[in-house]
């Protein structure tokens, strides 16, 4: 078993990973709920996103079905919501049930290439968007599920805070956001994070190792999920509505291009392309209707020249410096 | 094997510097993007006359996709307001400044433009809205936002039965007709067709089914002889009509009712002329038939003799308020009004009514000032009703003639009924 | 019953072979090139639009635009292969399926960008306007016609792949692309060959889309979702394949709406997801 690296000093790291979340925490109070309400996007996104990559830029499985996770997420805790259970219940609740899924489709998903991967997931996460559409008693139908409260997280007895209002519930969003995001890239920096590491790199390598890939791919789909599951658990809430547009391929597209944005060959990158994906929407429809066109050449540019995303930018930028100067000082 | 290169890069063990300069270099990228793009500072409005200036409208519709018209249209009859009254001093000595943005027909994209609007755009009203299932969402936000929501063109009852009626959101109105038109104004020109035998072709969402399911409602009670003999409900996003056609006309049936809209009514009816649909069915009735999206997508292929209605119709009533309104989106625009235009046009001016009732901006007084009011708008007199806030006021219904005059078809034959006798009553308990 | 079942049978077929075109290039592009092309459903939009603007440029006449269109959009395939995929055939899989959806996104917005939001539409040609009894149930002429070149372009291409010398080239390629380069196969032109033949099938689906649906930005979204299950179903790279896929598509459809409409939304995810699993390689496919 190949030995764990170092983790080399955390002390950098962790103070701008400290800014960030500072950072984010500030912001209610200093600015107003539009942008509560596009940070916690923002952070969905970067969740939703890292929770995609962990298959794509990992491994090099590309899932166009990834929103039928999120989806179910948002549709559970929804539905939980609504029959009156507590918020932590819910989104507990919603997001087990996305890992659910995520093991059963997992079983028939990993078995192939990677085309073939990439077609089942479009086909499952359809399905799933199908069945939400029809099934109207269930899930509200084409009008979806309206007038979601946000609740309110107590210790009987000892106190209760109401989320409804905005700013409240940002924190608790924000809150488990970041704690998701910290999980995976523990999972990431770990052992099993290096296996699946091997697997883009070296397919064939990491097999004649004699690790069961197969089994390393269902848990990280299932993760994949799990994760996805969760960021749809916190979006229902958030937006007090859930339609079935958040299973349609549309919604999976985006955890694709927030990474190939960022860059999927990094931890960071899919957060970047997070922040770039809304920032550059928010930007683009203030000026154009024609925002489709200018996220496929955005798209178009990146996959024939910038495969790295901005992540990959900089830091062959950086590389680029660095080995000039050590030429100029050994 | 064939092996395939990754793209040789390596997933880089980022060491500590690498990752906060990346960091922060990204979150510099970010932040400019959002922030120069976005945000400025909110000025502060000197208050010029009584209340504050400009008083902003946004509005949101479908401007994308199938039924990518209807915002346009919408859009074209808000600004013909907007210019028309700024042109004449504005609300109480303030401009109107609009906004427009495209919601997708998503509800997801609804509620963050609202947000957007409503928090830094600073908005005073929202109008819009297409698709049914984004009015009842952002029905349910209303309270949060507090601002008055004019829908001009979702169609769902729920909206001002369920919304506006039981849950009491007063933010919200509507100043267009909902599917009361359809169904139940369509059962009342039913009754009179010789026609026994009925099917329909509807899409299948909500609209859909409570349409049909009230228009068979409704025709019973008043035709106890008719039989509903098929029915088939076609996806949203349908281009291929020929299985739900072989279907319904499998039935055999006499007459044929569809609350299809758009893109697809225009495919939907081609493809019922090229199945020779209307030699036998001598009854055929589109609830969105004489929208203008349809009747200039269908041109001279749209056969004369077919029913349907819309939620205004251009030509009716013949009166001046009406024509000079058609003259001047004319002029304006280079074409005929939609009901889209008008319901959008009417919005606008519900709210110069209203704030010039009220003298205020406050919510509560605006409601208030709306509840009960009487407007003279292009449709026709027209009153918005206190428990649903609902406008009320009458469609015809026509049948399809080609007229020389014009460069698509119109409606003639017009039936009209009062509104009251078709549109369903507080407490909505059972269908009138 | 019987009647009634031929005249869906019918129905099915006419939807199926309108697929079949789409579908054909589509697999054709997959079995040579290994490209997953999701911008197809937009070439065979850009093909509808194209031969709408044809017609309308010469004054009605459908079958100006019928002869342009698919040439027109042959000339797009070569600049998409040309300039832009021959870039990216080296990277990895999912780069190439990107670089596609990429060209999804830019030819919605483009069509729009050009010829409005408004849905367009554009009457059958005089010849074919009317109806033929079908089992004493009248059935659109245009629809058979449409049954007629689907057919005869499958035929056309079942010849073209099996009896011509370039066929065996394209054979050749797609079995062995180091191989047939080796023994002299000029492999990149054949390529951007391939794919403008693609490109022509899928306008050619187009052009006759047009009289009997309306145009709208977006109708290539629907059909590609359409094609892929079609091309699962009978195999990604078989065109005999393809056709029996649409065919079985089409008449599942016709079927389905009469009989189990519940399922009508769901049906064709849930087909190639069943083929997916089962047998991913669908019926005549290349078990990679």
């Amino acid at each position: 078993m190949i030995p764990a690296p170092r983790n080399h000093g955390n002390s950098a790291q962790g103070l701008g990973a400290g800014l960030v979340v500072t950072g984010i925490f500030i912001v209610p109070l200093v600015l107003g709920p539009f942008w509560q309400y596009l940070i916690a996007n923002i952070l969905l996104l970067s969740l939703f996103s890292l929770s995609f990559n962990l298959l794509f830029g990992m491994t090099g499985y590309l899932s166009f079905g990834h929103a039928a996770f999120y989806a179910t997420g948002a549709y559970v805790t929804g539905m939980l919501l609504l029959a009156d259970f507590s918020l932590i219940v819910s989104v507990a609740l919603g997001t087990a049930a996305a890992g659910v899924l995520a093991v059963i489709l997992g079983f028939f998903c990993v078995r192939h290439t990677k085309v073939y991967f990439s077609l089942l997931t479009l086909a499952l996460g359809m399905m799933i968007h199908a069945i939400v559409w029809k099934w109207t008693s269930v899930t509200g139908g084409d009008d979806g599920l309206v007038g979601i409260m946000r609740g309110s997280i107590k210790i009987p007895g000892v106190f209760e805070i109401s989320l409804n209002s905005l700013s409240h519930y940002y924190y608790f969003l924000a809150a488990l956001c970041l704690l998701g995001i910290y999980i995976l890239y523990r999972i990431v920096k770990s052992p099993f994070g290096l296996v699946l590491n091997g697997l883009r790199e070296n397919y064939g390598r990491v097999e004649f190792a004699g690790i069961p890939i197969r089994q390393y791919l269902q848990v990280t789909f299932f993760i994949a999920g799990l994760f996805a599951g969760l960021a749809g658990s916190l979006m229902a809430p958030l937006e007090k509505t859930v339609a079935p547009s958040v299973a349609h391929w549309t919604k999976s597209a985006e955890p694709v291009m927030a990474s190939l944005i960022g860059g999927p060959f990094t931890f960071a990158g899919p957060i970047v392309g997070a922040l770039a994906f809304i920032g550059l929407k928010e930007l683009v429809v203030r000026f154009t209707d024609y925002w489709l066109m200018v996220f496929g050449i955005v798209l178009m540019v990146v996959v024939l020249g910038f495969r790295g995303g901005i992540v990959g930018f900089i830091n062959d930028h950086l590389r680029e410096r660095r080995r000039l100067a050590l030429r100029e000082h050994p | 094997m064939k092996k395939k290169g990754g793209d040789g890069r390596r997933l880089s063990g980022l060491n500590r510097r690498e990752f906060l300069k990346a960091s922060a270099g990204a979150l510099g990228v970010g932040a400019a993007l959002i922030g120069g793009g976005i945000g400025f500072p909110a000025i502060a409005r000197a208050a010029k006359g009584k209340v504050k200036n400009p008083i902003k409208i946004a509005c949101q519709g479908v401007a994308s996709g199938p039924l990518g018209n209807n915002g346009d249209f919408m859009n074209k009859g808000a600004l013909l307001a907007v210019e028309e009254i700024n042109g004449k001093g504005g609300i109480l000595g303030s401009k109107i400044e609009f906004n427009f943005r495209d919601d997708e027909s998503k509800v997801d994209v609804a509620i963050k433009n609202a947000r957007y609007f409503v928090d830094t755009w600073d908005a005073d009203f929202l109008i819009g809205i297409d698709s049914s299932g984004v009015a009842l969402a952002l029905g349910q936000i209303m309270p949060d936002l507090n601002r008055i929501l004019i829908v001009t063109h979702g169609s769902t009852n729920k909206y001002n039965e369920e919304i506006v009626f039981k849950k009491g959101i007063k933010q919200c109105f509507r100043s267009s007709v909902p599917l009361y038109q359809d169904a139940c104004a369509g059962a009342l020109v039913a009754k009179d067709f010789p026609a026994k035998q009925w099917a329909a072709i509807l899409p299948d969402y909500e609209y859909g089914h409570t349409s049909w399911k009230l228009f068979k409602q409704t025709l019973k009670t008043l035709r106890p002889d008719v039989e509903f003999v098929a029915d088939s409900f076609a996806k949203s996003g349908t281009v291929d009509f020929s299985s739900h056609i072989a279907k319904v006309m499998g039935a055999n049936p006499e007459a044929i009712f569809s609350v299809e809209w758009g893109g697809e009514l225009v495919t939907l009816i081609k493809q019922c002329q090229l199945f020779e649909v209307y030699k036998k069915v001598k009854y055929w009735m589109a609830g969105m038939g004489g929208a203008m999206d349809v009747l200039q997508g269908l041109g001279r292929e749209y056969p004369e003799g077919l029913w349907g209605t819309t939620r205004y119709w251009f030509l009716y009533p013949d009166n001046p308020k009406n024509k000079a309104f058609v003259d001047a989106y004319h002029k304006r625009w280079n074409n005929y009004p939609s009901h889209n235009s008008e319901s959008a046009y009417t919005a606008v001016h519900m709210i110069k009514q209203a704030v010039e009732k009220a003298q205020t901006l406050e919510i509560k007084e605006l409601i208030a000032a709306m509840e009960g009011m009487q407007i003279d708008r292009p449709a026709g007199p027209c009153y918005i009703r206190k428990e649903d806030h609902q406008a009320v006021y009458s469609v015809p219904w026509g049948q399809i003639k080609h007229d020389p005059k014009y460069p698509f078809p119109i409606l003639t034959n017009l039936k009209v009924f009062p509104a009251e006798k078709y549109y369903l009553h507080p407490p909505f308990t059972q269908a009138g | 019953m019987g009647e009634r079942l031929l005249y869906l049978a019918v129905v099915g077929l006419s939807e199926g072979m309108a697929l079949w075109l789409v579908a054909a290039g589509l697999s054709l592009t997959f079995g040579v090139l290994r490209v997953v092309n999701f911008a197809h459903g937009s070439l065979y939009m850009l093909g509808a639009y194209l031969a709408f603007h044809f017609i309308r440029l010469f004054g009605g006449n459908y079958w100006i635009g019928f002869a342009l269109g698919p040439i027109a959009l042959a000339v797009v395939g070569y600049v998409m292969e040309r300039f832009f995929f021959r870039r990216i055939y080296r990277l990895d899989d999912s780069f190439q399926l990107l670089l596609t959806f990429a060209f999804v996104l830019i030819f919605d917005d483009l069509v729009k960008f050009i010829w409005g939001p408004v849905h367009q539409s554009v009457p059958t040609p005089p010849i074919l306007s009317g109806a033929i009894m079908v089992v004493g149930r009248p059935f659109p002429a245009f629809g058979l016609f449409i049954i007629v070149v689907g057919t005869a372009a499958g035929f056309a291409l079942w010849y073209l792949i099996e009896r011509t010398g370039w066929g065996a080239l394209v054979q050749a390629t797609a079995t062995d692309r180091e191989m047939a380069s080796v023994v002299g196969v000029n492999v990149p032109r054949l390529y951007t060959g391939v794919f403008m033949f693609g490109a022509w099938l899928a306008g050619l689906g187009g052009v006759l889309a047009v009289p009997m649906r309306s145009l709208a930005p977006g109708m290539g979204e629907s059909i590609i979702i359409e094609a892929f299950v079609v091309v699962v179903i009978g195999g990604l790279g078989s065109l005999r394949g393809a056709f029996i896929g649409a065919v079985l598509l089409g008449m599942f459809h016709a079927f389905g709406v009469t009989y189990l409409p519940v399922f009508e939304l769901a049906l064709a995810y849930v087909t190639m997801a069943i083929v997916l699993i089962i047998r991913p390689w669908g019926m005549f496919g290349v078990r990679e």
